[in-house]
């Protein structure tokens, strides 16, 4: 008896929801890419400009480790110290763009110099498209994390192709204190949150000094970085680049002892994935799928070459690009 | 009835015919078979677990299993019809069902051999992770690094992943 009434109650509502979506969908386009793209650059110069100190906890793969941070920027010199609490005592010490990291327990120093970019890239109109095209920027919940109120936002992904990341942002500073990756299922893949940070705090040279002032004569330096000819385009090429990843590095680097490691980015302007392309020398190379944390690494052979192909995208995006590396 | 849940659920009824079988999910155990089913379906698919807390107690688990870093085999992601899936599955259940009254009394030399075959396993599929180089190189060029600072440089000397060695 009541079927009829039910119906037009049902269709009301239906009328309604599209409605509201299809209002959503008009009204956010435009604004959004602006949002997202002013949002990083935003949540940047925040993590830039800031001096902060505090307690910062990695979660991967059921693996909790905690570290300490201190980020100093004196007049414009930008120094970060990171040091691990727990396991072997390793340091990341990054000054102005280069980074060295230190692992005491194997003696070795790996130094990546001050290279291509240092300044947050301005993203282009493309790849802010593509930020928007590719995911659903949205603002979420006000939250407490590590004793100060944050703003979470969200960025979601449209496709299978893209993991979906949260971010906690002080909501005074816009410093993140929270970052999050999750997978299609909503579970974590990875996350970075500090359980206690002061913010806008004098911070003394002396904290952001490397452990080893001076290089043990016995440890090992490893220098990445340029390569002879950084700025010459490798000739490689991938075939088929998931949609909206663009190619934002194209050179020889060194790597592992070779200078002449092709290495080519793709980034869709929130993740990157990196491409590397190297003669198969003497040494084994482990050849196959592995993780760390939100980065999935695909490695295989291929003629006389070595491929690896890694990035902070599901392990089926890495594996495309890496099964699409080609000559030009 | 069931066989019409089951064709339902592959699609193979249309019009009055999926109408029926339709209302039948309201009749007796008709939702219960079509749950039943959907479950079963979404296992063989390798779809969701739909038990809390399943991926957190496996991530868990598999971390304390040995990495095989080995080439993934292609993964072809045809769906078997449901009919066939579910007739695999009992005969699956049966072999399953036999091996385990086998194994009520186990010789000990099985349990010797198995035990065995485990710690080769271990021994053959050793942890190798990424080389740190490579996510170094990598990290300069993520826009999350842009956002996060030197945190997620973390990856490259996580105690958990690398070994600090090239």
């Amino acid at each position: 008896m009541a079927a009829p009434h039910c119906r037009f109650r049902a269709d009301l509502a239906l009328l309604r929801s599209v409605l509201v979506a299809a209002a959503a969908v008009v009204a956010v386009p435009a604004a959004l890419a602006e949002d997202a793209a002013a949002w990083l650059s935003r949540t940047a110069t925040a993590a830039q400009k800031q001096n902060y100190v505090g307690t910062i906890v990695y979660q991967h793969g059921g693996r909790f480790e905690t570290s300490r941070l201190v980020h100093l920027n004196d007049r414009g010199n930008e120094v970060e110290k990171l040091v691990n609490l727990e396991g072997p005592a390793r340091e990341v010490i990054r000054m102005n763009g280069e980074v060295r990291c230190y692992y005491p327990d194997a003696k070795i120093i790996r130094i990546e110099p001050r290279t291509f970019r240092n300044a947050f890239p301005s993203l282009s109109a493309q790849q802010q498209a593509a930020l928007t095209d590719f995911y659903s920027f949205r603002m979420a919940e006000r939250e407490r994390v590590a004793g100060i109120e944050t703003q979470a936002w969200v960025f979601e992904p449209k496709d299978g192709l893209r993991y979906g990341h949260k971010f906690w942002a002080d909501a005074e500073s816009g410093l993140l204190v929270k970052a999050r990756i999750v997978d299609e299922r909503n579970e974590v893949i990875e996350q970075f949150a500090f359980t206690e940070i002061l913010i806008g705090v004098k911070i003394d040279r002396e904290q952001v000094n490397p452990t080893w002032a001076v290089t043990p004569p016995d440890w090992q330096v490893r220098q990445l970085g340029k390569g002879d000819a950084e700025s010459k385009e490798t000739g490689w090429t991938v075939t088929r680049v998931p949609p909206g990843f663009i190619k934002i590095v194209d050179g020889y680097r060194r790597l592992r002892g070779a200078r002449d490691v092709a290495h080519l980015v793709y980034s869709d302007g929130l993740v990157a994935v990196s491409v590397f392309i190297e003669p198969i020398g003497a040494a084994s190379h482990p050849i196959g799928i592995s993780r760390q944390g939100g980065i999935n690494v695909v490695a295989r052979q291929q003629d006389d070459n070595l491929i690896t192909v890694l990035g902070e995208v599901p392990v089926a995006t890495v594996r495309q690009i890496a099964h699409s590396v080609a000559r030009r | 009835m069931r066989e019409q849940i089951s064709r339902l659920m592959d699609g193979d009824l249309e019009g009055a015919e999926a109408d029926a079988a339709l209302r039948n999910l309201k009749d007796g155990d008709g939702l219960d078979h079509w749950v039943c089913y959907h479950v079963i379906g979404d296992a063989l698919r390798r779809c969701s677990a739909p038990i809390p807390g399943f991926a957190e107690r496996f991530a868990a688990r598999l971390h304390v299993e040995p990495t095989v870093l080995a080439p993934k085999a292609a993964h072809h992601g045809s769906r078997l019809p449901l009919t066939w899936a579910i007739a695999a599955t009992v005969a699956a259940v049966f072999v399953v069902g036999s091996v385990a009254v086998s194994m009520l009394d186990p010789q000990p030399t099985v349990i010797a051999k198995a035990r065995e075959a485990n710690v080769v396993r271990a021994a053959q599929s050793k942890l190798q992770p990424v080389s740190p180089d490579y996510l170094i190189a990598h990290q300069e060029y993520s826009p999350t690094t842009q956002i996060q600072g030197v945190g997620p440089y973390l990856r490259a000397v996580s105690a958990g992943g690398v070994d600090g060695r090239p």
